[in-house]
């Protein structure tokens, strides 16, 4: 009984690929609460401005994305009017992990993607725009196996590979993928905190529980990194895979944010870079 | 007095929510954020470097390293974590640099002197940007007493 449907939907296919048109763009925008931001590395520092404030120099190294002016003196002010590598273009915040080596050679992500999603809460329509200056750190520097660790290694385009919480070896012509998702649910007053992470919770049974009442969008980090083979040598600057965390300063021009917020997530429509739908 | 009470009462219910802030800063030349991270990073290096020179035959480096951990502690506002074990951190030897060195005299030699001079790198760095008295005064021990260390080579 299927094998008529799958005809159907690949000549469809067929069609769309003849006349080269996403075969979304002619029905409905897609039902997925989304909009995203991309941006490749933009330079790398020893340096963390929310772990180690003021301390030039003082941190395990740190890949950083998207605004160009990041140190360990960043504040939002410092941050504001600057400009970064992202597109679109108006998202000046920052972003940053640990560097990853292979053996001693640090290797750049050569994709850099975040997502910024409406999912993991029951109720899109409650999500606000995540707050200006809002810092969160996501991930454990400090984990010391997969039991303390919330990050997720796979191979793009090998999906017969398991996803493991440290280094998988990607079969060739392959990439190494790690994914991160942050927390999407805040107290509703603080911008950070002394651990950097009470301030900030993920949700609970699909809703924000009632010390962190305040539903903001879910970031999701995505990175590739030209590496397949092997996992000898591969190490993070905070340590294993497990180590993998990430930091996010957001500096996106509120009225940018609020748009996409309402655009893209609230209706639950995924959105291109400009925070556009079909 | 009551009237006065309510009227008070009246004007906190008024009231906006505060706006969302950053945890409150420091009062000028306390012990904030800056202290607390500089201070919890200092004693993850200087624990970490002790296993370093634990392996070594100097009693003066070893003697350093504990002098700066106890004043260190003393600087602290709450339970000490370590937020940097296992990282590649400047001026801290990793495990696998002190498991080698443990076989390599040459490698034990090396990894001394990069402890000494990349932790003073880190305490030129934390010098200007450190405003609490006692805690700048810490800096300055670990700075005289990483410049000798290195002078008496």
């Amino acid at each position: 009984m299927r094998k008529p449907l799958f005809h159907i939907a690949a000549v469809i296919g067929l069609i769309a690929t003849a006349l080269s048109i996403p075969v979304a763009a002619q029905g409905e925008p897609v039902r997925v609460a989304e909009f995203l931001a991309e941006c490749p590395i933009s330079h790398r520092l020893a340096d963390d401005p929310i772990v180690l404030p003021n301390l030039a120099g003082a941190s395990h190294f740190h890949d950083f994305f998207g605004n160009h002016s990041t140190n360990a003196r960043s504040t939002l002010q410092s941050m504001e009017g600057q400009t970064g590598n992202c597109n679109p273009a108006s998202d000046i915040s920052s972003y940053w992990v640990p560097t990853l080596y292979r053996n001693n050679t640090a290797i750049a992500p050569t994709g850099v993607t975040f997502y910024y999603l409406g999912e993991g809460v029951n109720n899109p329509a409650a999500i606000q725009p995540t707050p200006y200056g809002l810092k969160i750190v996501a991930g454990n520097a400090k984990a010391t196996g997969d039991a303390d660790s919330i990050a997720r290694w796979s191979c793009l385009h090998a999906g017969h590979v398991n996803p493991s919480k440290n280094f998988v070896t990607c079969p060739a012509g392959t990439m190494l993928e790690t994914y991160l998702d942050f927390p999407q649910c805040w107290d509703g007053r603080n911008l950070d905190s002394a651990d950097h992470k009470s301030h900030m919770s993920y949700p609970v049974a699909g809703g924000c529980p009632s010390s962190h009442p305040v539903s903001v969008p879910k970031l999701r980090m995505v990175l590739r990194y030209p590496v397949n083979g092997s996992t000898a040598g591969l190490r993070l600057a905070s340590g294993t895979g497990q180590t993998m965390h990430g930091d996010f300063f957001n500096v996106w021009p509120r009225a940018e944010m609020e748009r996409r917020v309402r655009n893209c997530l609230n209706v639950v429509i995924k959105c291109d870079h400009n925070g556009n739908h079909g | 007095m009551t009237t006065l009470l309510l009227a008070g009462l009246l004007a906190a219910c008024q009231q906006a929510p505060p706006p969302p802030s950053s945890p409150p800063p420091a009062p000028q030349n306390g012990y904030g954020a800056t202290e607390r991270a500089f201070v919890e990073l200092a004693i993850a290096t200087d624990e970490q470097a002790l296993k370093l020179l634990e392996l070594t035959d100097s009693a003066q480096l070893r003697g350093n390293r504990n002098i700066e951990l106890a004043e260190l502690r003393k600087l602290l506002d709450a339970p000490y974590v370590n937020h940097h074990a296992g990282h590649d951190m400047p001026g801290m030897p990793t495990d696998a640099e002190i498991q080698l060195a443990s076989t390599d005299p040459e490698a034990l030699k090396q990894f001394v002197r990069a402890h000494l001079t990349e932790s003073l790198e880190v305490l030129k760095s934390a010098g200007p940007a450190i405003t609490h008295p006692p805690t700048a005064e810490v800096v300055r021990l670990m700075e005289r007493h990483r410049t000798a260390e290195l002078a008496a080579g």
